[in-house]
């Protein structure tokens, strides 16, 4: 990981900012991903669901 | 006798762009109503500034009522600090434990954060530039002055005006740019439902988990996260009722009127007029439209490995943006016009409560990371 980040720091503002995008993203798709989990499960425990169509 | 007549002697062209500039804010604020509580003190703090001699910010060595405002609210994140915590007493996760997969679309509409910050690196700016700039995709003011407070104080001016105009701008921005990657087939598309119930207890659990959990993943992020979730704390623990009804009130007016007026103070003539405003302003309007192609395309994506009678109205995934309730209001309005009783505002208001989280997250990454490639 040090490599990576040492790599990136040498490389060109865009390449740093692909970088952090690459990042960013994943990291905003992994934390939310971690609340559905959170939420998903709570409603497992919570009393289930009901349907209906708009 | 120069001396006298010198606040008439010391006017300059760029003074008197920067009254018109301060003028029509305070025109859009008041005529068109766009953000009226941000843009107003905005505009008349820009004005202000560029009075002759700059009284209000600094003379002869002392420092003038909005530069003591500016160091003890902007420069050192208070004032965007003190606001989330007014807006997570203010923000209602019920919604988005209704729907929770919506909240993948507070993931996909950050696109354009990340999309803009790449293309202001191809424009010249530096990573922490070009990450301040990107941030006004966030769709969340108090975010974008976060951010710009840290990385590029110079541009919080300019950023702060673009976040806070083209949010009021969702009407606008949005439907042309849903349209354009839509088939009215796929925007008629009906969607089921489905309300699972969230027992009380986790609705105080979910913003402590919530502020830990971004501790840990980014802990730069936690003034940010944890002001916003400590807001949502108060307003859930069902035994703070008036301190959740002053932090959504008293608390959130009192520092939203400091707030404008300083970053009014911050569009200084000798600053702001320039060519990067302008690319500025520019680059802010092209990350609201990533945004929304993102939530957007990213619906469709989805819907590729979905039945035909599970398939989502990709209009949904537009209202992964933090402007809420406007992004969903847009929506659910368009789903009317397509087709009348098509209710997808359930879905849509998830999607954009997501999107309050989704940006917050995107912010604190981006403090975590920026540092890490560009010391």
């Amino acid at each position: 990981m040090d490599n990576l980040i040492e790599m990136l720091r040498n490389s060109s503002t865009t390449m740093q900012a692909v970088a952090v995008s690459i990042g960013g993203l994943i990291g905003v798709f992994a934390t939310l991903g971690f609340f559905w989990f959170l939420i998903w499960f709570a409603g497992k425990i919570g009393k289930g669901g009901k349907e209906s169509k708009a | 006798m120069q001396d006298v007549f010198i606040g008439f002697t010391s006017i300059t062209w760029q003074m008197i762009v920067m009254y018109l500039i301060g003028g029509l804010l305070i025109w859009l604020a008041i005529k068109k109503e766009y953000e009226p509580m941000l843009l107003l003190p905005i505009g008349f703090g820009a004005i202000l500034v560029n009075l002759p001699l700059s009284v209000v910010w600094e003379h002869e060595g002392t420092a003038g009522f909005l530069k003591v405002l500016y160091d003890g609210g902007i420069a050192n994140e208070l004032f965007p600090i003190l606001i989330f915590i007014g807006i997570g007493a203010m923000i209602d996760f019920g919604p988005l434990f209704k729907n929770p997969l919506m909240i993948f679309f507070g993931a996909a509409a950050q696109l354009g954060i990340f999309a803009t910050m790449i293309i202001a690196t191809l424009l010249g700016f530096d990573l922490k530039t070009a990450a301040s700039i990107g941030i006004i995709g966030a769709a969340d003011g108090p975010t974008a002055i976060y951010v710009a407070s840290k990385f590029a104080k110079n541009y919080l001016g300019p950023i702060s005006v673009a976040a806070y105009s083209y949010m009021s701008l969702v009407p606008l921005i949005q439907p042309p740019v849903i349209r354009a990657l839509t088939t009215k087939e796929e925007r008629t598309i009906h969607m089921a439902y489905h309300e699972s119930n969230s027992p009380k207890w986790f609705k105080i659990l979910f913003p402590i988990l919530v502020t830990m959990t971004s501790g840990f993943v980014a802990p730069i992020s936690a003034p940010l996260v944890g002001s916003l979730m400590f807001g949502n704390l108060i307003r859930e623990c069902g035994v703070l009722e008036r301190l959740s009804k002053t932090a959504q009130n008293e608390l959130t007016y009192l520092v939203t009127l400091l707030l404008g007026i300083t970053i009014g103070a911050s569009m200084r003539a000798d600053q702001f007029l320039n060519l990067k405003t302008l690319l500025i302003m520019g680059m802010g309007l092209l990350a609201f439209v990533f945004d929304t192609a993102g939530g957007v395309l990213f619906a469709k994506f989805i819907n590729l490995f979905l039945p035909k009678e599970r398939k989502i109205n990709p209009m949904i995934g537009a209202c992964g943006i933090s402007a809420f309730p406007m992004s969903a209001r847009v929506v659910q309005k368009m789903a009317q016009e397509e087709e009348k009783g098509n209710i997808i505002l359930m879905q849509a208001i998830s999607a954009n409560v997501s999107g309050q989280l989704g940006s917050i997250i995107a912010g604190g990454l981006i403090l975590a990371f920026v540092p890490l490639l560009a010391p």
